[in-house]
């Protein structure tokens, strides 16, 4: 893949720089139209970290106080030990200087340039440049498009571009404001894959902000959440979308990092194995992920996630089922809700949530620490991963 | 001085008056154009109905009250006459002044309006890749706003071209100095020879219509490319 060739150059220089770079101070106030923004945290940044929140949130806002685009937030920001702003000391780094790149969901490409001049506006810019534009292409996968206008690009190679221009500017800490929301199911999946190699080749710390739970799930390593201008201490992406689902905030899902064993590829079905502790191991079944029997995926980790609504449970083990994945779990608690009863299960560590009508929590006469049988459909593992479709196929 | 060299100086002189302004305008109308079109304060539309006076304005009044600004009794003649030796009034530095005054609506206005336009958006991007305010100027407002350069470049250009009333009030009638075309065509109605008035009406009237042509053509260029760029 066109991913590996640029990565060798690419580490050597970052690493450093992303060992001293793991912080982020806030302590903000900032009106703005029907809600305050005040923040006070410091939060661990390194790798990606996810804003979740609804619409109206804050969560832009945030970015672009953290960007410096916001002259009118008080209070203070800083990046590591560098002081970004203080309105009590009336310092105020501007938004060219503060050496954070900003992907908006809007490209916001200039149309006067090509597809090259606009990742050369950044470079350019640059006293002590270390990325080469070829490289930066090459990893983006825009090499081939570099002498296009950028007016002719579809959305998914605008927003390309527009990461590959705000890493050519190099910065310490890049912040990306949903810039995938405009994009079809396949392109976002190309897109996310595509951050996420940037990210582990570059080591750059991110904050990727988005209202998809399900998209931050595949890419963020951590979660912070905003609502009504206030947000939560980041923590693992996992816990989060635990919490999240605990407080009935969300749809209720399974979040899980499950290893790619091997794909059955006539079966048209991969399996991914459940790390447990007892040496019986846990399979899961989803729709096949890559079309090779030897894909260089095996054996690493896939996040992807299950609605609460598409698991079921079973007293029996299952077995004249067409159903593929089924897995013997204990009841951890069982939660009443209005219409339905939201239960929640463990298989070894990895907490699963089923989603079951009222009726049927009473007829099987479900309790915690009761052992039962998960069943779901492979169709309803999700996951952003992206497969490049092959030639010949 | 024969008719037609007489007419030929005036010429000159008009073009020179004309590109000196022009020039001027640019330089101190960008600015403006720019803090008006960024400006958020209800004092703006005061400052708007200043620079668009001119447009309702009769030239005359404007002379008039800059012919009391220019003489060497009034401050602002005091001043230039003690800075340069001269004396304002009735000199060319005067009709320069009158003009770029006179012709200022027309190039702050499509200057203001494009700046409006292109908003904020291109230039935070900007910021972000590193680029300060004077650079963002000359890489992204300059090369997306050219159309409306041209077009402000040509209409403070024509109109200081065809500029009577500022210029007889300020001017008056000095040959190489302040005898501009529009004066010399008065001149020859008011002494009824009527093939030289011909002859600077039909040029003045035919050169006016290829600079409009000019900047129509060069604006439905320009619409067309911003509509193939917000289309794709």
């Amino acid at each position: 893949m066109t991913m590996s060739l640029a990565s060798k150059s690419l580490q050597h220089q970052t690493s450093d720089q992303a060992a001293a770079l793991a912080q982020l101070q806030l302590t903000l106030q900032l009106r703005f139209e029907s809600i305050t923004l005040d923040v006070e945290q410091t939060l661990g940044i390194t790798g990606i970290t996810g804003i979740y929140g609804p619409s109206g949130s804050g969560k832009s806002t945030l970015l672009r106080v953290i960007a410096g685009l916001e002259q009118r937030a008080t209070g203070q920001v800083s990046l590591s030990e560098r002081q970004l702003q203080d309105s009590d000391t009336k310092l105020f780094v501007k938004p060219e200087r503060r050496q954070v790149g900003l992907v908006f969901q809007d490209s916001r490409l200039f149309p006067h340039l090509t597809v090259y001049q606009n990742l050369a506006y950044g470079a350019k810019r640059q006293k002590h440049r270390q990325l080469s534009i070829a490289n930066i292409l090459s990893l983006t996968q825009l090499t081939a498009m570099q002498h296009q206008n950028v007016n002719q690009l579809s959305g998914g190679e605008k927003q390309r571009v527009s990461i590959a221009r705000a890493l050519l500017a190099e910065p310490k800490l890049l912040l990306l404001d949903e810039p995938f929301s405009a994009l079809d199911k396949n392109t976002k999946s190309q897109m996310l894959t595509i951050v996420k190699n940037i990210q582990q080749q570059m080591k750059l710390p991110m904050l990727y902000v988005s209202h998809s739970l399900s998209e931050l799930q595949y890419i963020a390593d951590q979660l912070v959440t905003v609502n009504a201008g206030k947000i939560s201490p980041s923590v693992t992406i996992h816990r989060a979308i635990d919490d999240l689902n605990s407080r009935g905030e969300i749809n209720p899902l399974t979040s899980i990092s499950a290893t790619v064993a091997e794909h059955l590829v006539e079966y048209g079905l991969s399996r991914l194995q459940l790390a447990t502790a007892e040496s019986l191991t846990q399979s899961i079944y989803l729709p096949l992920l890559e079309a090779q029997e030897n894909s260089p995926l095996i054996g690493q980790q896939l996040p992807c996630i299950i609605y609460a609504r598409d698991i079921s449970i079973s007293t029996t083990k299952p077995e004249h089922s067409s159903i593929v994945n089924h897995l013997s779990a204990t009841i951890t608690a069982i939660h009443y809700r209005h219409r339905h009863a939201l239960v929640t299960l463990k298989v070894a560590e990895q907490v699963f949530y089923a989603q079951i009508s009222l009726w049927s929590a009473k007829r099987m006469a479900l309790a915690v620490e009761h052992n039962v049988y998960l069943q779901f459909k492979a169709n309803a593992v999700h996951s952003y991963h992206y497969t490049e479709p092959s030639i010949n196929a | 001085m024969t008719d037609l060299s007489a007419d030929l100086l005036a010429l000159t002189t008009t073009l020179k008056m004309a590109a000196i302004s022009t020039i001027i305008l640019l330089v101190l109308g960008t600015p403006l154009a720019w803090y008006l079109a960024k400006w958020q304060s209800r004092w703006k539309v005061f400052f708007e109905a200043i620079v668009a006076l001119p447009l309702v304005l009769p030239p005359t009044v404007l002379g008039f009250y800059l012919l009391l600004a220019f003489s060497p009794n009034a401050l602002p003649g005091q001043l230039w006459q003690s800075a340069t030796g001269n004396q304002l009034a009735f000199s060319f530095s005067a009709i320069v002044i009158g003009s770029i005054l006179y012709s200022l609506p027309f190039v702050v206005q499509p200057l203001q309006k494009a700046f409006e336009q292109l908003g904020e958006q291109q230039l935070e991007a900007a910021a972000m890749l590193g680029a300060g305010p004077i650079d963002r100027f000359f890489t992204v407002v300059l090369p997306l706003t050219k159309a409306s350069f041209v077009t402000a470049t040509v209409l403070g250009f024509a109109h200081t071209v065809g500029e009577f009333g500022v210029v007889l009030m300020i001017g008056g009638n000095i040959p190489g100095e302040t005898r501009v075309l529009s004066i010399a065509l008065f001149d020859h109605v008011e002494a009824f020879n009527y093939t030289n008035a011909h002859i600077l009406s039909a040029g003045l009237l035919i050169a006016s219509l290829v600079l409009l042509s000019l900047v129509y053509l060069l604006g439905n260029n320009a619409d067309k490319k911003t509509r193939r760029a917000k289309k794709s």
